[in-house]
């Protein structure tokens, strides 16, 4: 697991309070809402010191870890990801 | 000192008087029959809603709740329906019959005769923002008008009144009386209106009804990730846009507007426009949240009123109502506090 995923898990398991595994799709098991979204888009904003536009508001982006971090990636510039498992 | 508006090209409306009416009968929401049908987690998120009643009247419809509401705000006024320039009907969400009308019926019961009237709608609780607009262009069209009635009576399209997982509505008029050339001072003036749409979000919430009786429609969301997640996010961009525009281009900065108030919904969404947009909402809202639960379009001048009445709004206050719909819509109004004698706050 590189940097950016375990930081985004870090993330996740304090907010959703449940253990996330970086394929874990949390949307999928009903643990998330529109407060939970507002707080994952903005610390993703923050930590990553990116903006999510309207046109990135592509649920599959933002399904697991490891797609944020490929998002993260994408907006970066970040170097090639390394999916983990 | 207060902030003057720059405004040339804004065209402010005096709100005369306004009123409401909510039934007496009250009907806690652990107790609503829709909930024995619910799963567990569809009736935790019910009741984490922050809603612990709501007015309901089954033998009261959605244009005889309005009926009332207006009456009440006319009498304030002391104006006759008569007298009306024009009287707009924000659409219930469901009508008791098709073809008809419900703008002409409140009209013949009101005596309302020379108003020009119609209905508008299709944006859900944000329908009050084009009913406002239309109110605004009239009167600015025809400064002779006369004064505008806009009216909605708050009934829920289905038998249940839970809405999975948005909010529980509750029934309530509304009644607001609008004019261009109030007798002195008004106690609010509608300064700005600015309102956008998405249709792509057009049914993310619906009720179909043709093929199924009365009592077996149900409210669907099509896709609750949608909601949850990319409605969401829109709202916070599509708000926080509107919101400094409306600002910017009335010459006001963030710590010149005294209140934030926006449609009583969950206290969760209370929550998320609160951190969506870094501001606070009134308390108000949250005290009407759980009385009222949702009254539609209704909620955001009940909130004003209601903050008023309490003092937390005084003369010269600016004061933003926020509004969004899953439909999707988001609309934010900038008004402004006149002095206060009879504010008709109380819903009746």
């Amino acid at each position: 697991m590189n940097d950016i995923t375990r930081e985004i898990t870090e993330f996740l398991s304090a907010a959703l309070r449940s253990e996330v595994g970086p394929d874990d799709d949390y949307f999928a098991l009903g643990l998330a809402d529109s407060l939970f979204a507002l707080e994952l888009v903005t610390f993703v904003e923050s930590r990553f010191s990116l903006t999510v536009e309207v046109e990135d508001l592509d649920l599959e982006s933002f399904r697991t870890a490891n797609r944020i971090t490929r998002f993260v990636q994408r907006k970066t510039g970040s170097p090639e990801f390394t999916e983990n498992r | 000192m207060t902030p003057q508006v720059a405004g040339e090209r804004a065209f402010p409306v005096a709100l005369r008087s306004a009123a409401w009416h909510v039934p007496e009968a009250a009907v806690a929401v652990p107790e609503l029959p829709e909930l024995a049908s619910l799963s567990a987690g569809e009736r935790g998120t019910c009741l984490a809603l922050g809603i612990e009643t709501v007015r309901a009247d089954d033998g009261l419809g959605a244009t005889a709740l309005g009926e009332l509401a207006a009456r009440e705000a006319l009498d304030r006024a002391g104006v006759a329906a008569r007298d009306l320039g024009a009287l707009i009907v924000v659409e219930p969400r469901a009508p008791e019959t098709l073809l008809s009308s419900e703008a002409t019926r409140l009209q013949h019961l009101l005596g309302a005769e020379r108003a020009v009237t119609f209905t508008v709608g299709g944006l859900g609780c944000v329908s009050i923002t084009p009913a406002l607009l239309a109110a605004r262009g009239l009167m600015c069209a025809d400064r002779d008008l006369g004064d505008v009635l806009v009216v909605h009576g708050s009934k829920p399209a289905t038998t249940g009144r839970y809405r999975h997982p948005v909010t529980v509505n509750g029934d309530g008029g509304q009644a607001l009386l609008l004019s261009s050339t109030v007798p002195g001072p008004a106690p609010v003036r509608l300064l700005d209106i600015v309102q956008e749409t998405n249709g792509e979000h057009w049914d993310l919430f619906h009720v179909e009804y043709r093929d199924r009786p009365a009592g077996e429609w149900r409210e669907v969301c099509r896709d609750s990730s949608t909601y949850s997640f990319r409605l969401a996010m829109e709202s916070r961009g599509r708000l926080s846009g509107l919101l400094s525009g409306l600002l910017e281009r009335n010459g006001l900065k963030p710590g010149d507007v005294r209140g934030h108030l926006s449609q009583n919904l969950s206290a969760a969404g209370f929550t998320f426009t609160e951190e969506s947009l870094g501001i606070g909402i009134m308390p108000v809202c949250r005290e009407n949240l759980r009385r009222y639960g949702h009254l539609g379009p209704n909620d955001v001048f009940l909130n004003l009123y209601t903050a008023m009445e309490r003092g937390d709004l005084a003369e010269g206050d600016h004061a933003v109502l926020i509004n969004v719909s899953p439909v999707a819509a988001w609309s934010v109004l900038l008004v402004e506090i006149g002095p206060q004698q009879e504010t008709g706050a109380h819903a009746q």
